[in-house]
């Protein structure tokens, strides 16, 4: 059990939420223990990027794009998916918990649905004892 | 005159010594030695034959050193190590001697670097002789030996269960004043041991006139051959217990400069900001290696940069080997320099 | 000369005569007797040097990279090394026609790891037999059952045989068996995460950062890597927990779709440090999601450089 708020990265491709008033959530009220990271596209996200994250001391990371078909760039969210998924169980595979990597691939109706998820996952991290195995940096700088 | 350290005895030593020094030994780690601390509880690795294969030079250059933290508003704060005395115990005399080398790089007369000093300065070296040197050993060729004495304090002589203990300065004497002198039978006894060790190795190449060899044959197209094979890897100058290459870096994360081993063999070691690498190829870097220990450390300090400990040599993964290089500069001619 | 050496020596010689190659990449005699040196054979002459032995550590395909697209490269080929060149080609690395490979069916190597770690570094020379390995010192002879001494990744070897190689010499081994190399990383992922992560950071954390790991991997032929970036840094520059675990995770994960398993970075490495666990399972889960094996052929792309919209139901939503 984490005695305080989970910390979460969200890794949010600029082009997934549809609603307006979803990006103007993520972008000016993500509660203090969600770091945002914009992305022009999860294609854009490189595995060192979740790495850092992890290394940081990250309790769990989020990633949320496009579905497929839906890509801005087309196929951006296609190789991302199979790199990143596969990012996810290798991280696992040397000890950062599977369930600590989440992908939320977001669609037309799914307004709100960003909120929820992430709610979920806090909850869900909550339950979990700090993220230990990897982070290297913990009471890293935040300024 | 010599003394005696029985075998059995050295536990004891090692953890008197505990009390007031940090002491580092061989222990095994994985499979092979390594220098780790002890306090005289933990199982040593010294009957071994060999030597480690990390360099205790990483004992006073440290691969990765923080020099300073700094903080976003306030003053830098460099961070030079507080040690306690320390002893390195079971040094061979090729990494002794290579210490030794060390502190004409960071000990010098105008300009000491405050962070191997403060390790050096507190640390003594004791010393374990080599009674079965490795075939890859070639510390007779530079001007060294199986029994050296080169940068210690103490030399052991291992006789089946007693150590001979040889002090050679003021410090070594202190921390065996308590063991009784040897016998004239065990000095001698050391003694053979000590050349039927050194007719062991062979001698590797000529140093004699190979300075002036290299030197005018900087052009050379064994250095290109050499180079194919070449991995340009950090294994022969990382292992390398006089390679002392470092570069500085800014950690911005954590708030520290910190500098870390670096080497000719990478590609990176000479690429400027601007992207123009003096040394683009690894022709040149192989060079490096090799000219700098056989020839520039003699223009600089007037002594071979190698002390045969021959790490490069079982390491390489190529089977690059040092010694067969310098064989084939032997064999070329110098030129005669006109004037 | 076994006899392997010379039917070898005396095809190489033809190549080099009849101006077939530019160059021919194989191995000669190094002082040291446990690394035979990876050598570049221009000449036929030169062939008096010429050796090859179950002591030839490396992968040599980690030397095409180094080479224009238009040189004509002879190589002496291993299954894993005929594999390693098919992908090379699939990334563009090198021309297939322009690579001629002389194929040997593998009897697998023997680590130097292994040997030094069991019979010390007196050893003055190593020879082989068919299912022995004698250890020379100064003083007497040894013997080790071959078996006991051949790398991890030899044991586990799935495909001996070179796959496409222009001319085999020797008889073809039978298949090594796919659940054999399966076994070990599933035994690994049976550990809860706690060990997994114990075992990982005690392997990563001996790590001193030479890099030969990368330099003997035919696919690390990358320019710059990661690690070598300045600005922006991705990971720490120094031997931290950090630093060291990055890179090992990094590195690996490149590998994914990629890696042939040869275990040439683990035979390079100077501290004994495993890491074929962690691209072992990187193969294996290219074999389960996507059905790739790296290098069985020189057209089909790995898995991350190709995407599929089929696998649109695959993942979580
Ligand atoms: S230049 Fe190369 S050989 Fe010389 S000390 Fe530095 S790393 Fe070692
Ligand atoms: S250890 Fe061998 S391959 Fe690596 S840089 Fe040195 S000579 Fe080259
Ligand atoms: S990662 Fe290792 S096993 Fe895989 S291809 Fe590279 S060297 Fe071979
Ligand atoms: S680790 Fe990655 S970036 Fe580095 S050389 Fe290998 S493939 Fe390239
Ligand atoms: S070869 Fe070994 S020590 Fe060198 S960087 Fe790779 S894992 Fe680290």
């Amino acid at each position: 059990m984490i005695d305080h708020k989970p910390k979460i990265i969200l890794f949010q491709c600029q082009w997934c939420l549809y609603s307006a008033e979803d990006q103007t959530w993520v972008d000016t009220q993500l509660p203090v223990n969600i770091h945002l990271v914009k992305v022009p596209c999860t294609g854009r996200i490189n595995t060192l990027y979740v790495l850092n994250a992890v290394q940081g001391g990250a309790d769990g990371v989020m990633i949320s794009g496009c579905l497929p078909e839906q890509c801005h760039f087309k196929e951006g969210n296609l190789g991302a998916r199979r790199q990143l998924d596969q990012f996810a169980d290798f991280l696992d595979h040397i000890g950062y918990e599977r369930n600590r990597v989440r992908f939320t691939w977001l669609d037309l109706q799914d307004r709100g649905r960003i909120q929820r998820d992430l709610a979920q996952f806090e909850a869900d991290l909550t339950k979990m004892p700090k993220s230990e195995a990897l982070a290297t940096r913990v009471g890293g700088h935040h300024d | 005159m010599s003394q005696i350290l029985p075998k059995k005895n050295l536990k004891q030593l090692l953890s008197n010594w505990a009390a007031s020094y940090e002491i580092y030994a061989p222990q095994q780690l994985e499979k092979f030695a390594h220098f780790m601390p002890t306090n005289g509880s933990e199982l040593l690795y010294i009957d071994e034959q060999h030597n480690t294969r990390f360099p205790p030079k990483a004992l006073f250059l440290p691969q990765s050193e923080t020099l300073m933290k700094y903080t976003r508003f306030g003053a830098a704060q460099e961070t030079i190590p507080e040690s306690k005395p320390r002893i390195v115990f079971g040094i061979r005399p090729c990494d002794a001697k290579a210490v030794d080398l060390l502190n004409l790089m960071f000990l010098t007369e105008k300009d000491s670097d405050p962070y191997y000093q403060a390790r050096r300065k507190k640390t003594a070296l004791i010393g374990i002789g080599c009674n079965i040197p490795c075939p890859s050993c070639f510390c007779t060729t530079v001007e060294s030996g199986p029994f050296g004495r080169q940068g210690m304090d103490a030399l052991l002589t291992d006789l089946e269960d007693i150590y001979l203990v040889r002090t050679l300065t003021q410090t070594g004497k202190t921390l065996f004043a308590e063991y009784p002198e040897a016998t004239e039978a065990q000095e001698a006894e050391a003694k053979a041991v000590q050349q039927r060790s050194l007719k062991l190795i062979d001698p590797a190449f000529e140093t004699k006139g190979l300075k002036a060899k290299l030197d005018s044959n900087f052009e050379n197209a064994l250095w290109q051959k050499f180079a194919d094979s070449c991995l340009g890897c950090g294994i022969c100058t990382f292992l390398c217990p006089t390679c002392f290459c470092f570069d500085i870096a800014d950690e911005a994360q954590r708030k520290e400069r910190v500098r870390n081993w670096d080497t000719c063999m990478f590609r990176t070691y000479s690429l400027e900001a601007s992207q123009h690498n003096p040394r683009p190829t690894r022709r040149e870097r192989t060079r490096q290696r090799v000219m700098h220990k056989f020839s520039y450390w003699l223009d600089h300090v007037n002594k071979i940069g190698c002390t045969g400990c021959g790490r490069c040599v079982r390491y390489c993964p190529v089977g690059l080997d040092i010694r067969a290089m310098l064989r084939e500069f032997n064999q070329l001619e110098a030129e005669v320099a006109n004037g | 000369m076994t006899d392997l050496e010379s039917k070898l020596t005396a095809e190489i010689a033809n190549l080099l005569d009849d101006k077939k190659v530019d160059v021919f990449i194989a191995f000669k005699k190094a002082e040291s007797p446990l690394h035979p040196q990876p050598a570049f054979f221009t000449e036929s002459n030169q062939l008096g040097d010429f050796v090859y032995n179950s002591l030839c550590q490396n992968n040599l395909a980690a030397f095409i990279p180094r080479y224009p697209l238009s040189a004509r490269i002879g190589m002496v080929v291993r299954g894993c090394e005929n594999r390693a060149v098919n992908h090379l080609v699939v990334e563009k690395q090198h021309a297939r026609e322009n690579i001629f490979m002389i194929g040997v069916p593998c009897e697998g190597l023997v680590d130097w790891h292994k040997l030094v770690n069991r019979f010390g570094e007196e050893m003055i020379a190593v020879d082989e037999a068919k299912d022995e390995i004698m250890i020379s010192y100064r003083d007497r002879q040894i013997r080790a059952p071959r078996q006991e001494l051949l790398h991890d990744s030899c044991l586990r070897c799935v495909h001996p045989n070179p796959l496409s190689a222009d001319v085999t010499i020797g008889e073809l081994k039978p298949e090594g068996d796919p659940t054999l190399a399966r076994t070990e990383v599933a035994a690994f992922s049976a550990l809860d995460n706690a060990a997994r992560h114990a075992w990982f950071r005690k392997e990563a954390e001996r790590c001193i950062r030479c890099y030969a790991c990368r330099e003997a991997c035919p696919m690390c032929y990358c320019t710059e890597c990661f690690v070598d970036h300045g600005v922006p840094r991705w990971t720490e520059s120094t031997v931290s927990p950090a630093g060291m675990r990055a890179w090992h995770i990094v590195r690996a994960f490149h590998q994914a779709g990629r890696c042939v398993s040869c275990g040439a970075c683990e035979r390079a490495c100077p501290m004994d440090i495993k890491m074929t666990y962690l691209t072992e399972k990187l193969n294996e889960d290219m074999r389960t999601k996507y059905q790739f094996e790296c290098g069985m052929d020189d057209k089909t792309q790995p898995p991350f450089a190709a995407f599929n919209l089929d696998d649109k139901n695959r993942f979580e939503l």
